[in-house]
């Protein structure tokens, strides 16, 4: 050790060794914190895809069944009058699953028949339509587009019935799954929403309560009012439908409630099975002048666009149909035919709380910028 | 009487507990031990520094202050940039009472001056509580609306006093010219 203090540039064995070793260490501590850390983004990225369709569906559940809740907190304690809620949910439910069933069967039953049946009169029809715009038109080549719908047509049919045990496997889950969630979001979510805001600085915490407050009540709102909105036009389908000789009424006003939850595209992509099913069993007479009336004129426009939208949806919240568009096409790459439903209620609720945002500001003249605090009024 | 029932029947308030804080306030004062609890959940416990800003002039208000400890100042800030003092509050006072239930921009700045404890309640609790528990938040609001009746009350006073000061200066210089 003597040499090490008279000539303190030359380095001993030890000292060698114990720099290698730091560094070493450096680098492998380096390496696995990187490593680690590109896993946990993975790890972060596979729970939150397979969080997210639960957790949605439960957010979406607890803003509905949340003032249901609220008016039975007045005669008992928040977890009782979830149980109450619930109990009921699950009897209406119930009652829903037992009038659907034996429809539900024969659509079952039948799908495996009538589907091609239904494909093949389309493609009739669409051939003959091409023939004769032919006629007409010769200078249009002729092109394999009824070929080509087939094609499509029969494809659809085999991934629907390849995937429903499997997604009949992810409905189970999400089954209980999802009441469980809501459950804790409706009995702490008042909770979590304190403790997300309590993080706020306190220079900013009363204004980050107060919009807290304006955007989830703007969003409940929202979101209650999609809902309902679909629930109705479901109904009306439904009871329309069974006035005619038309098979699966109560299917075709399910699926048009649920599309009718996407604007614009939905409530078209809603009334086409039902129109073709009409067209190919009915055939062009009187039932099927009906369906279309009712499928446009009094479920769209009479009871969707003069009755539900102006009674539970404000203006505001209206989006540009562009908007919709790219909301859906993004959605729908991401997530699917699940991401087209939600892709644009999740552009609205970011829309929802811009606009809170800027209602808010201009409620009490923020200023914009440091500067003009000092300009005079 | 056994004293394990007096425990079980009077159930005095730890003094250390914010429920015993929230119910030596004025507002606070009539309401009933369960109202007090539920109120102890949707108040904020907030800390501030020394010199910190709880809110400037003009900035949004949506809720008044309970002073735990500590010691805050209410001040106006003049065109030249001097902080002109208004009040200054200690334990047991509150302030903002007014925006809790009319929004409204702040008329005043108000800053601490030494480590200080306060309890915020804000409207937007208070409105979600009239929706769950009606009873509880309607007693709040009494109490709220007989101390800001108390305060309009005093200031009325005080204004007729000093209108009749003011004609009591004016008029005889009237008079005289």
């Amino acid at each position: 050790m003597s040499s090490v203090v008279q000539n303190p540039r030359c380095w001993t064995r030890g000292q060698v060794a114990l720099a290698f070793l730091v560094l070493s260490a450096a680098i492998a501590s380096g390496l696995a914190v990187y490593s680690s850390a590109s896993s946990l983004t993975g790890l972060s990225q596979a729970a939150f895809s397979v969080l997210f369709l639960p957790l949605l569906l439960s957010l979406v559940l607890s803003f509905l069944l949340d003032p249901l809740v609220n008016q039975m907190e007045r005669l008992c304690t928040r977890t009782g009058s979830i149980f109450i809620v619930y109990i009921l949910t699950l009897g209406l439910l119930f009652l829903a699953a037992l009038w659907l069933t034996p429809h539900w069967q024969e659509f079952w039953s039948n799908m495996r028949t009538d589907f091609p049946r239904y494909t093949a009169q389309a493609i009739e029809s669409l051939k003959n339509l091409m023939a004769g715009l032919h006629e007409r038109f010769p200078m249009i080549e002729s092109y394999a587009f009824p070929t080509k719908v087939r094609i499509w047509a029969e494809q659809l049919m085999a991934a629907i019935l390849a995937q429903t045990p499997q997604s009949a496997m992810k409905v189970g889950g999400l089954m209980v799954i999802v009441p469980l969630f809501t459950f804790f979001f409706l009995r702490d979510g008042r909770k979590i929403m304190r403790s997300c805001v309590a993080l706020a600085p306190n220079r900013h915490f009363e204004m980050i309560r107060d919009l807290s407050y304006l955007i989830s009540r703007q969003l409940a709102h929202f979101i209650r009012g999609r809902i309902i909105e679909a629930i109705i036009v479901g109904l009306v389908i439904t009871v329309g439908l069974s006035l005619t000789d038309i098979r699966y009424a109560p299917m075709l006003g399910i699926f048009a409630g649920v599309t009718n939850l996407i604007p614009y595209i939905g409530p078209i992509i809603g009334m086409v099975p039902g129109i073709l099913i009409a067209f190919v069993d009915l055939g062009a007479g009187g039932q099927f002048w009906w369906i279309v009336i009712l499928y446009i004129l009094i479920a769209q426009v009479l009871i969707d666009n003069f009755i539900l939208i102006p009674v539970l949806i404000s203006r505001v919240s209206n989006l540009h149909p562009l908007l919709v568009f790219f909301a859906i096409i993004v959605g729908g790459k991401f997530y699917g035919i699940i991401g087209m439903i939600i892709g644009v209620p999740i552009v609205s609720i970011i829309k929802i709380t811009l606009l809170e945002i800027r209602a808010y500001r201009r409620t009490f003249r923020l200023p914009e910028t440091a500067l003009e605090i000092d300009r005079p009024h | 009487m056994d004293p394990l029932w007096t425990n079980i029947f009077h159930k005095k308030l730890d003094e250390e507990s914010l429920a015993y804080f929230l119910k030596h306030l004025p507002i606070f004062s009539e309401l009933s031990p369960r109202s007090l609890a539920t109120l102890e959940n949707i108040v904020h416990v907030r800390n501030y520094k020394a010199n910190e800003t709880v809110f400037e002039e003009s900035d949004p208000g949506s809720g008044m202050y309970m002073i735990r400890s500590g010691m805050v100042k209410i001040y106006a800030r003049e065109q030249n940039g001097v902080e002109e003092e208004l009040a200054r509050l200690g334990p047991g006072d509150f302030f903002g009472e007014t925006t809790l239930t009319a929004p409204a921009p702040r008329t005043a700045s108000a800053k601490t001056l030494e480590n200080t404890e306060l309890v915020g309640l804000f409207r937007a609790d208070i409105l979600e509580l009239a929706e769950r528990k009606p009873a509880i938040s309607s007693s709040i609001f009494l109490g709220l609306t007989r101390v800001v009746s108390e305060r309009l009350q005093a200031a009325s006073l005080e204004i007729r006093r000093l209108q009749n000061q003011l004609g009591e200066v004016i008029s005889p210089e009237n008079v005289e010219t």
